[in-house]
């Protein structure tokens, strides 16, 4: 086991030297011009398009701009993100909590949902039961995120003020801005409890109470899914069979034998998942302008920001080779048939 | 993007290889005793004969140019809806919802089929080759497919689209770049067990051609989770092309597109004031155009994959 | 069963309540909520806070609220100033102008305090100004002041390299007893409408001690064209005006000022403003209608849902100091060109020279629908455009002939151009604007769908590009007919005619356009002191803007404002580059 996940955090520079060649490789395809886009944002500042490319070195070859970067990024400097205004690491420090807080608020939902509505679908197969919750999850995926998030936000919002968008309302936001505030972690529910201030952890869950819905509405089908087909494989498997030959009450079967281990599949599926939702929720900050990481990526590569875009494609690659690791792993704890080589 | 996660997740539920392969047959009487399955069909099949028949359906004006612009009488700013002429209303921009859902259907279609179509070709190609040989090359293109998969799926495909610029080829392009790894990844797992089966032996034993090998025997003995996979993304890739039009990425205004035209609801899903509901047909409509064309394959992708899974067979 | 029943009816509550909440009335009015502070909800980012880099009206909304300037802009006025730092407005009369119409003296006012308590001298007023013209950011504001006060447009050659000398500097912008003291290289009309925007005072003291220019020769060089993230000035700031920054909230996409207490004037009234940044209009309609926002930035489209509801204000027809216009690229770069067809003219494309023909942009002129283009892109708001000069400035004049919707006119142009070459064979081009731009974008479509109805063989696309290929393509002049506009630095004709006109200016550079009278007239008219001959000129310069039709105006744009009914104190500038909340407060 030490030596397999050695070897796969061994490859970790590998995959991080292959992303980042990959984008500059793609961002070198555009024209300095294109690229001095990033700095001539107004139709005023035309003329300036030549000394913007030369003062930044846009027109310099590709393997000198490569390398440079890369050698700044070996002494710990990820240059500087023109649509953040503050150099990449720290936009990554500044702009990961707030997205970490909110999928891990979402995970949980997305979980439960997904396989409680997968289970009830595999054990009433083909019926009405199963049908709808296939139905429910299907409809939460057929729609762009966009789309739940603006209606949810006219009802839990505009209709009754339940669930404000952004991270915090006014006050509260004030009050940790303060000094009074200590950001320990700078995942807000969690620094409203050590500071011992319970309003603002209430007004940071109201902030998060939609973009969470959204999050569950659009990713928990995929979980459903998996967890019905699971189920129906192991519910036809000889033991539990057994079970209810032996004439035990169906939701025991069910709850104790079947699900146990069905949840396999699952288990690793959602660690999967939260990488994913990682990096999949930049319309869902757009719409309800929760200011997180995937909302800083997409404008970075709209704009083609490419040192953001970059350090961000470096910060992902490095979530999803050890969110991959821990999934691998897990599955080898939870199934003791799986060995890992 | 969602086709990442769904096809992380169907790497896992992937079924095991039908033990029998003439079961064409016998996979259409599953089908048909199955009604979701039919439901997913009939869907499936009504969106190809609109497809199909959008020129009678919804006849483009005399003189168009281009019949996948939908037809505009002035550039009204509000949506109207439904009346006389414009049966299902008109969005911003006064373009016809219907005749727009219409032709949409030949667009969802050909950038589902595009897009899934290249991924697969690619990741057959990858994987293939991959899990075939083995060693070194193996090494080499699995590192690839990490690479690709390590890469957010979103920002690497607004990335391409703002190097190609706006614009449905574009967005097919991005999409597929991003949805092949999971393909390679899932064939090649596949072929890595088909592989060592005793007929892959006597066909080499027999001496013919890697090529002939592959193509004849590896292929299809561990194509079909692929195959699954690729229904289920055939919805998935239009929702996901629709998230790019969000972003002003995709197809041109007025192009008739189920992601341009839910693009453009986006400012009209709050009423007016003291009507919620003033504009719902700009997303009721468009909506369940994205909804039905994914529960069609959703259902399809499932039926497929219940048929093809031997351990599940006989339960229905 | 019963367990699976529950479930079930779970589920279908949980779904109708999700679809049927949505049919409920919309909120009702309230009570003032956070009566102290305003909250402005916008898109985009902030630059800088340095008023000598930003160029951007977010960042300058709250440098205008943070510094001020020596004179300014007398309320909702664009053509009288009162003295704001200085304490009075120089001018002939008083004597504070010389009589050669070089020499500005600004005397400076005593009493003032920057927000970290020192006083304000004439010493911080000089180096400020100084400041300001040595920064020359690449495509930053410097060269509004440069122009009339050194006669230069750039501060280094094109190698980069510094040009400027302190030695000028110093002699431009002096200090004299307690008044500050500026001397242009030649008369400049619209000096006083610039330095009413553009003269903000810094204190030299706290920009050398956190680390930026001391006003040496010495260091001049290194602080040239300097990154905007190593200016002192770039998220911190020590004004004079009524508000402090308190903070840039980079991780909350917010800007937080807070009152000035010790305000030499009485202090605001607003305890604090927050300007947020919320991507979605969608989302910043329904913080105004939940009273979470004070006023917010929104496009035509979302007007509906705001306009009639009691709780807000919807202040339409307020004027605008803009000119939006299709601009012909004279001498097209075809070279894999996708938008000049074959890039001949064999009906299958445009050849580079197509527009140099006067005919086939008077005909494009006369083809767009500028009615239509009113209604539908701005609801009927604004006007029919009468040139290049909009209204409320000197030069603008409605009595000139302009444009109008006529195809028979469209046609007879279009018949003789190229020799008749034009009309016979036809053409096929591309007219560009950039994406997420609506108005732009109709307008497009409306000049398309007007040429093409002309003759069967026209043919014109429309292609909505990102801004990056946009901004490349138009310096690259591969552009055949792109839309863009211009928003006045200053309000002075000379802003417009010169960027629009003068081979030198921003547009006609990207369009290849040159002629010689254009440029001999926009250069006599800007050294012109007399106001009735200025005016005469500036009539000229848009009669030849019609006539020879280098770009065609669509419209007179006016812009509106929306903030909730509470809202007091407003008042419009149309050269402000956002509100000034001195004056406002809530109740």
């Amino acid at each position: 086991m030490t030596a397999f996940v050695l070897r796969r955090l061994l490859l970790l520079p590998l995959v991080a030297l292959g992303v980042t060649l990959l984008i500059f490789g793609l961002l070198q395809m555009l024209s300095p011009q294109m690229r001095a886009a990033l700095y001539v944002t107004d139709p005023r500042q035309l003329r300036a398009v030549d000394s913007v490319i030369r003062t930044h070195g846009l027109d310099k070859p590709f393997h000198i701009q490569y390398v440079g970067w890369l050698s700044r990024v070996v002494q710990g400097d990820l240059g500087w993100s023109e649509t953040a205004k503050m150099p990449v690491a720290k936009a990554i420090a500044t702009f990961f909590p707030a997205t970490l807080e909110l999928t891990m608020f979402a995970v949980v939902p997305i979980i439960v949902i997904g396989i409680w509505l997968g289970t009830l679908s595999a054990v009433h197969r083909d019926r009405i039961v199963d049908h709808f919750s296939r139905f429910f999850s299907i409809s939460g995926t057929s729609m762009p995120t966009f789309v739940w998030g603006l209606l949810l936000l006219m009802v839990f919002y505009g209709t009754w003020q339940l669930f404000p968008p952004g991270r915090l309302s006014l006050e509260p936001n004030m009050y940790v801005l303060s000094q009074q505030f200590r950001p320990y972690t700078r995942l807000m529910t969690v620094d409203a409890l050590l500071n011992g201030q319970l309003w603002i952890f209430v007004d940071a869950l109201r902030h998060l109470a939609l973009p969470v819905l959204t999050l569950s509405l659009v990713s928990c089908a995929t979980l459903v899914r998996v967890t019905r087909s699971s189920m129906l494989e192991t519910l036809r498997q000889d033991y539990v069979r057994t079970a209810r030959a032996k004439g035990l009450e169906s939701s025991i079967v069910v709850n104790k034998h079947a699900r146990k281990n069905a949840m396999i599949p699952v288990v690793t599926l959602s660690a999967l998942l939260f990488v994913g939702l990682l990096n999949g929720v930049a319309i869902t900050e757009t719409v309800y302008g929760y200011p997180g990481i995937g909302l800083w990526g997409v404008n970075a590569a709209i704009q083609l920001d490419a040192a953001a875009v970059a350090g961000f494609a470096l910060f992902n690659a490095l979530l999803l080779v050890v969110g991959n690791l821990a999934a691998d792993v897990l599955y080898a704890v939870i199934d003791p048939r799986i060995r890992l080589r | 993007m969602t086709t990442n996660t769904a096809t992380h997740g169907a790497v896992l539920e992937q079924p095991a290889h039908p033990r029998t392969l003439s079961s064409w047959q016998m996979a259409w009487r599953r089908l048909r005793r199955n009604p979701l399955s039919m439901l997913g069909l009939a869907i499936i099949v009504t969106f190809v004969l609109t497809a199909l028949l959008a020129p009678v359906i919804a006849p483009p004006k005399e003189g168009a140019r281009d019949p996948y612009m939908m037809p505009h009488e002035g550039y009204s700013p509000d949506p109207q809806p439904p009346r006389a002429g414009h049966p299902l209303g008109t969005t911003e921009q006064a373009f016809d919802i219907f005749y727009g859902l219409v032709w949409g259907a030949r667009t969802a279609f050909r950038v589902g089929l595009v897009v899934v179509a290249t991924a697969v070709t690619i990741g057959i190609i990858m994987g293939g080759i991959s899990g075939y040989y083995g060693g070194r090359l193996d090494e080499i293109l699995m590192r690839i497919v990490d690479i690709f998969l390590a890469f957010p799926g979103l920002i690497l495909a607004v990335v391409v689209v703002a190097i190609l610029g706006p614009g449905l080829e574009k967005v097919m392009i991005a999409l597929a770049l991003v949805s092949w790894p999971g393909y390679a990844r899932l064939l090649r797992g596949e072929v890595l067990s088909v592989r060592e089966r005793d007929f892959i032996e006597a066909a080499r034993a027999l001496g013919a051609s890697d090529l002939k090998v592959i193509a004849r025997h590896v292929l299809p003995n561990s194509i079909y989770p692929v195959l699954v996979v690729s229904t289920l993304d055939m919805g998935s890739i239009v929702v996901a092309a629709a998230a790019l039009s969000f972003l002003g990425l995709g197809a041109p205004v007025g192009y008739s597109d189920w992601g341009q035209i839910i693009s453009l609801s986006r400012g009209w899903i709050l009423g007016g004031a003291g009507n919620a509901l003033q504009f719902w047909y700009t997303v009721v409509f468009p909506g369940a155009a994205l909804f039905l064309f994914t529960l069609g394959w959703n259902l399809l992708g499932d039926a497929f994959r219940d048929i093809l899974d031997p351990r599940l067979r006989g339960s229905t | 069963m019963r367990r699976v029943r529950r479930q079930v009816l779970l589920l279908l509550a949980l779904t109708l309540s999700l679809s049927l909440v949505g049919l409920t009335g919309t909120a009702t009015g309230q009570a003032v909520k956070n009566p102290d502070t305003f909250i402005q909800v916008s898109f985009g980012d902030w630059d800088t806070f340095d008023y000598a880099w930003a160029y951007d009206t977010s960042s300058h909304t709250v440098i205008f609220n943070v510094y001020e300037p020596l004179v300014a802009y007398d309320g909702g006025r664009v053509d009288r100033f009162v003295p704001r730092l200085a304490t009075a407005v120089p001018s002939l009369q008083n004597g504070l102008v010389s009589a050669d119409g070089k020499t500005y003296t600004f005397p400076i006012r005593e009493g003032v305090k920057f927000h970290d308590g020192t006083p304000m001298t004439a010493e911080d007023a000089a180096y400020s100004l100084q400041r300001f013209l040595m920064i020359d950011r690449d495509g930053g504001p410097s060269s509004l002041l440069l122009e009339p006060i050194l006669g230069i447009t750039k501060t280094r050659d094109d190698k980069g390299n510094l040009t400027l000398k302190f030695d000028d500097l110093q002699r431009a912008v002096q200090v004299k007893g307690n008044s500050v003291v500026v001397t242009l290289k030649e008369p400049f009309g619209p000096f006083l409408s610039i330095m009413a925007l553009w003269s903000n005072v810094v204190s030299k003291k706290w920009a050398t001690a956190n680390g930026d220019w001391n006003g040496t020769a010495a260091t001049m060089a290194k602080y040239n064209n300097l990154k905007k993230e190593s200016s002192a000035f770039f998220e911190k700031a020590n004004g004079t005006g009524p508000f402090k920054l308190e903070r840039w909230d980079r991780a909350g996409k917010q800007v937080i000022l807070a009152r000035n207490d010790g305000y030499w004037r009485k202090p605001a009234r607003l305890a604090r403003v927050v300007f947020r940044s919320i991507d979605e209009a969608a989302t910043r309609v329904l913080m105004l209608k939940a009273g979470d926002a004070d006023s917010i930035a929104i496009s035509r489209r979302e007007q509906p849902q705001v306009e009639d509801d009691p709780n807000i204000r919807f202040i339409d027809n307020l004027p605008w100091l803009r000119t939006d216009a299709f601009f012909f690229t004279v001498d097209i770069d075809t070279r894999g060109n996708p938008d000049v067809g074959s890039g001949r003219l064999d009906g299958a494309g445009v050849p580079a020279n197509f527009f140099s023909d006067i005919r086939v942009r008077r005909g494009f002129a006369y083809a767009f629908d500028y009615a239509t283009f009113l209604r539908d892109a701005f609801r009927n708001q604004g006007a029919l455009p009468k040139g290049v000069i909009p209204p409320g400035m000197l030069g603008f004049n409605a009595n000139q002939e302009y444009f109008i919707f006529n195809r028979e006119k469209a046609i007879a142009e279009l018949r003789e151009a190229w020799g008749g070459q034009v009309w016979e064979r036809g053409f096929r081009v591309t007219v560009l604007y950039n994406t997420g731009n609506v108005p732009r974008e109709i307008g497009a479509r409306i000049l398309k769908d007007g040429v093409e109805a002309l003759n069967p063989k026209f043919r014109v696309d429309v292609r909505g590009v990102t801004w990056a290929s946009y901004l490349a393509a138009m310096n690259d002049g591969k552009l055949p007919v792109f839309w863009v506009g211009w928003i006045a630095d200053y309000p002075d004709p000379h802003n417009f005619a010169f960027h629009f006109l003068h081979s030198d200016g921003t547009f006609p550079k990207a369009q290849r356009f040159k002629n010689d009278e254009l440029d001999r007239l926009v250069v006599q008219a800007i050294k012109e002191t007399n106001r009735d001959k200025r005016q005469a000129l500036y009539f000229q310069i848009n009669k030849k803007f019609f006539e020879l039709a280098p770009s065609v105006s669509p419209v007179n744009q006016v812009v509106f404002r929306v903030q909730r009914s509470w809202v007091r104190g407003w008042y419009n500038n149309p050269v402000f580059p956002g509100t000034d909340y001195y004056t406002i407060f809530k109740g």
